[in-house]
């Protein structure tokens, strides 16, 4: 094995300058995609959110700021504060009996459904973090679950739970009670918002909880505090950070919430979102464009203060975590605490869902099947201006295949760009993220004026379908879940050994798909499957890209059903439970849980 | 094989210089190791030549032939990283054979020839099924030595290939390595802060400190002339005095170390501020010349000898004897022929 020919080189310049050739398209290969992505970008979601800001501030072709002035000195949408623009004196006046208008009650809500959200998810992390009980894993995990459950579908069981013939009402009715109003009030719309961001508070603060080193605490134990002054010395300033990342996001979220205020508050209770909607089914345009720009300020703004805030948190995750405490055993008041936080998580958690189940399988004869037969009986029956089911699962399975199919590449593309350093990556990341921070409303009405409509190019007037719109509105809500999926992955893999690939002669682009890509295909898979999720119970925007079309979807269905026809409502809410339930199995299991731990 | 060569190479990062001025010669089929304290620039050195860090100044030329802006995958080297870096979703077998992927194997071997042949070589024959997690740490480290010579590369470079294993399995791979390399000729560069090892398995050794080469030679060069404080005091546990010189002439110097006098063979001039450099075994209990008297400290038994570390007017002196019994006040001397100036 040692003989002289071991190292004698066949040929070598002539292999390595056939090679060298062939690199060419290699070198140049990930600079070329990533500008065909942007290139799409810039068409599926920079370029109509342009149209929403030149419509509101271009006016006969002259720049003008019109129509966002009419919107802000407005009482209807800025209350008291419209007035004070030109009488600050107002404020005093009136104080603190102040009119909010449109804004201001969409803050307030927002405000209100943060508190309980915060109220609610951290006696949570409490549980999570230093307890041990069977089946905390998976109470953990199942945390991640709002990010892609569709807001329609929570609406709809909230009605199940809350609505006139709800499972709280019919449960007073036994009991010989008069019913309750819970249905179109602040509360109902609270309480639905902390359903989705409560589990998001927890799960963050859960995780900087274990991130307190147990060596800390005991050491300001061993130093004469007391287990509660070490809590306030120690452990608290280590959680705030993780507090108030989980409260910035829920606002945010809360501010932007279009589906479950519509559902649950209607018009009485209109938030920017809703009255953007509004204005777009009276073809409002101007309002509508001059809102959506105001409400991207705020919420761009918000979620810039959002990222700056969390760029300066490092978790250190060094030393040793505390034990948890087993939560079975002898009667204390702690356990008994943690008990009547469980009653209370499974009220506003289980409940709905399982409201939405039980009212989708009972008439008022009992168990039946009949809600599920509807929906087929429909499909064959409906006219054509009537939504149909099936059809309406079709679109739903199209469009789902169809975000796949653009978000996937775009999503891992952008997470192999993230992780690379070049100059402007920043910028490129921030852009990336964009979507983030823009609501569906907008994404749709954007694409709706700017793509379905048309636009002039090159002499050609261009018009995009519906469907096409309404894949691109959910490629941009789903792509940046594929990223954060793909990015952290990429980002953990040893660098050494990609290095070991270029060395043994793998160009650059070879490395990345002979030994990195394959080493993440459990966070694509798990970006793949929070893509789908995503498409499937879509709604803001595809509610208005739908809009007198046959383009409707799961979600947009039961909205249409959920006025006269609570049951099939139900019925279509928990098939998308099932799917949803699907996609979160896959995330799980693949490790979707990275990057979203605050 | 190639022969290699660094002139007045700079690497910045960001305001931290990490090599000041390297300039190096391999020659071809020699084996090279540069040593030295962490941070002293010896691994940013070896990835400079593999083509990782491109230099801020300077070239890297394989047999005189410019390739500081050639990429990593066109300067045919191969590297053993500190933890191996194998490719976790690929079997031994596909691990090796990866670079063959880019080039011909040699000889016109077919690839699954190479791949056992190199498996042989580093003695994993019929391991090339398993994944790589399902082998010990010495293995790893020997399919990522295969891997990195499966394309025949002109130049092999080591990152602290060893530094992952025990102290006994070490020395055994160490041989390993030095028996491949010298089967094949092929040039090496290995780094190493060991300097025990350097000294052991190296043809020269480069010893680096801040960024910059302090000496290059031969083992036992470096070990028994230092060229520099620094080297004198990293390398061999040398005791150092700093004093001045007082007289000189006739091939001795005689150098005022606080008060002591110390007569040392070798040129100086007088006034000039010199180091004496003495190895712990030129320390003798009871020695003729240069006398001392240290209060012994601390004593580690080493097996054929006992290494001391006594104390001499606030100074740490190290020096080995086979007497394991030594305690309190002793006297040591030492030759002036033993002893070195820098």
């Amino acid at each position: 094995m040692n003989g002289p020919g071991l190292f004698e080189r066949v040929n070598v310049p002539a292999v390595r300058e056939r090679l060298r050739r062939s690199r060419g398209l290699e070198r140049v290969g990930l600079a070329v995609v990533t500008l065909v992505t942007l290139a799409l970008l810039v068409v599926m979601f920079f370029y109509p959110v342009g149209v929403v800001f030149a419509e509101s501030l271009v006016v006969d072709g002259r720049p003008t700021v019109a129509v966002i002035t009419a919107i802000l000195t407005d009482e209807f949408f800025f209350g008291v504060f419209a007035t004070a623009l030109s009488d600050p004196w107002v404020l005093v006046e009136s104080f603190p009996d102040y009119r909010l208008g449109l804004f201001g009650f969409t803050a307030y809500q927002a405000l209100l459904s943060t508190v309980a959200s915060v109220a609610l998810g951290v006696p949570g992390a409490w549980v999570l973090a230093r307890w041990e009980f069977p089946g905390r894993q998976t109470v953990g995990s199942l945390t991640i679950l709002p990010f892609v459950m569709p807001s329609i579908m929570v609406a709809i069981g909230f009605v199940a739970t809350f609505g006139e013939n709800g499972v709280v009402n019919g449960f007073l009715r036994t009991l010989g009670l008069p019913t309750l109003e819970l249905l179109y009030t602040l509360e109902v719309i609270v309480l639905a918002h902390a359903f989705y961001n409560a589990p998001l508070v927890a799960r963050v603060t859960a995780a900087a909880w274990e991130g307190v080193s147990a060596d800390a605490t005991e050491t300001a134990r061993t130093l004469g505090a007391s287990p509660l002054r070490a809590f306030r010395d120690v452990t608290l300033p280590q959680l705030l950070p993780a507090v108030l990342t989980g409260a910035l996001l829920t606002f945010i979220f809360s501010f932007m919430s279009f589906a479950i205020v519509l559902a649950l508050g209607g018009l009485r209770y209109a938030t920017v979102e809703v009255w953007v909607y509004h204005s777009v089914q009276q073809l409002d345009y101007g309002t509508a464009t001059g809102l959506a720009v105001l409400e991207i300020v705020v919420s761009l703004s918000l979620t810039y203060a959002y990222l700056q805030y969390e760029a300066r948190q490092r978790a250190s995750r060094t030393g040793r975590p505390a034990p948890r405490r087993d939560l079975l055993g002898g009667l204390t008041a702690d356990r008994v605490a943690v008990g009547a936080y469980a009653a209370v998580a499974v009220l506003v958690f289980v409940l709905p869902m399982a409201s939405m189940v039980l009212a989708s399988v009972t008439g008022p004869d009992g168990v039946t099947l009949r809600n599920y037969a509807f929906l087929v009986e429909r499909q064959a029956e409906a006219y054509d201006f009537q939504v149909k089911p099936l059809t309406a699962v079709r679109n739903s399975l199209v469009f789902g295949a169809g975000t796949l199919v653009v978000a996937v590449p775009i999503g891992v593309l952008l997470g192999v760009v993230s992780t690379r350093r070049f100059r402007g990556r920043k910028v490129l990341d921030a852009l990336a993220m964009a979507p983030f921070a823009v609501s569906g409303i907008v994404v749709g009405l954007g694409l709706l004026r700017g793509l379905v409509f048309g636009f002039e190019a090159f002499g050609w007037r261009v018009t995009v379908a519906g469907p096409v719109a309404i894949v691109a509105a959910h490629a941009v809500g789903a792509y940046p879940f594929v990223t954060r999926n793909v990015a952290p992955a990429l980002a953990g893999i040893d660098d050494a050994l990609v290095e070991s690939a270029r060395v043994l002669g793998a160009t650059r682009t070879r490395a990345l798909l002979d030994v990195e890509l394959p080493l993440v295909v459990p966070g694509i898979v798990a970006g793949m499957a929070f893509a789908f999720a995503i498409s499937i119970g879509e709604f803001d925007s595809t509610v208005i890209l739908a809009t007198g079309t046959n383009s409707y979807t799961m979600p947009v269905a039961i909205e249409r059903f959920l006025g006269r026809r609570l049951g099939p409502a139900t019925a279509m809410g928990s098939v998308l439970l099932v799917v949803t339930g699907a996609s979160f199995v896959v995330i799980d299991r693949l490790g979707g849980r990275r990057g979203f731990d605050g | 094989m190639a022969d290699l060569a660094l002139a007045d190479v700079h690497k910045t990062f960001g305001d931290t210089v990490a090599l000041d001025g390297v300039s190096l010669d391999v020659a071809s089929g020699e084996f090279f190791t540069l040593v030295g304290p962490s941070g002293c620039g010896k691994t940013t050195t070896l990835r400079t030549i593999a083509g990782l860090e491109p230099p801020t100044a300077g070239t890297v030329s394989f047999d005189g032939r410019d390739v500081t802006g050639l990429a990593p995958e066109d300067r045919d080297v191969g590297v053993v990283f500190q933890n191996y870096a194998l490719f976790p979703h690929m079997s031994v077998a596909e691990n090796v054979a990866y670079g063959l992927r880019f080039t011909d194997p040699p000889d016109g071997q077919t690839v699954d020839e190479r791949v056992t042949e190199l498996l042989e070589l580093v003695d994993l024959a019929g391991m090339g099924e398993r994944d790589p997690d399902q082998l010990s740490g010495g293995q790893q480290q020997r399919v990522a030595l295969a891997r990195a010579l499966a394309p025949a590369p002109s130049v092999l470079l080591l990152d602290e290939p060893m530094s992952a294993l025990d102290a006994r399995l070490r020395e055994t791979l160490r041989r390993q390595v030095k028996r491949i390399q010298s089967e094949l000729g092929v040039t090496t560069v290995y780094v190493t802060h060991d300097q025990a090892e350097a000294l052991a398995v190296s043809d020269r050794v480069a010893v680096m400190h801040e960024g910059r080469v302090e000496q290059v030679g031969r083992p036992r060069e470096i070990y028994e002339r230092p060229a520099t404080r620094f080297v004198a005091s990293f390398v061999g546990e040398n005791t150092l005095f700093d004093g001045t010189v007082t007289d000189a002439g006739d091939g001795t110097v005689t150098v005022d170390v606080d008060g002591t006098t110390f007569r040392v063979t070798g040129d100086a001039t007088p006034g000039e501020p010199v180091t004496v450099c003495v190895r712990p075994t030129a320390l003798v209990v009871e020695g003729d010349a240069n006398r001392f008297t240290v209060t012994v400290d601390t004593a580690e038994f080493l097996g054929e000898t006992t290494r001391y570390y006594a104390d001499w007017d606030d100074r740490t002196v190290v020096f080995r004897t086979p007497d394991p019994d030594l305690s309190g006040e002793i006297t040591l001397g030492f030759d002036p022929d033993e002893a070195r100036l820098i």
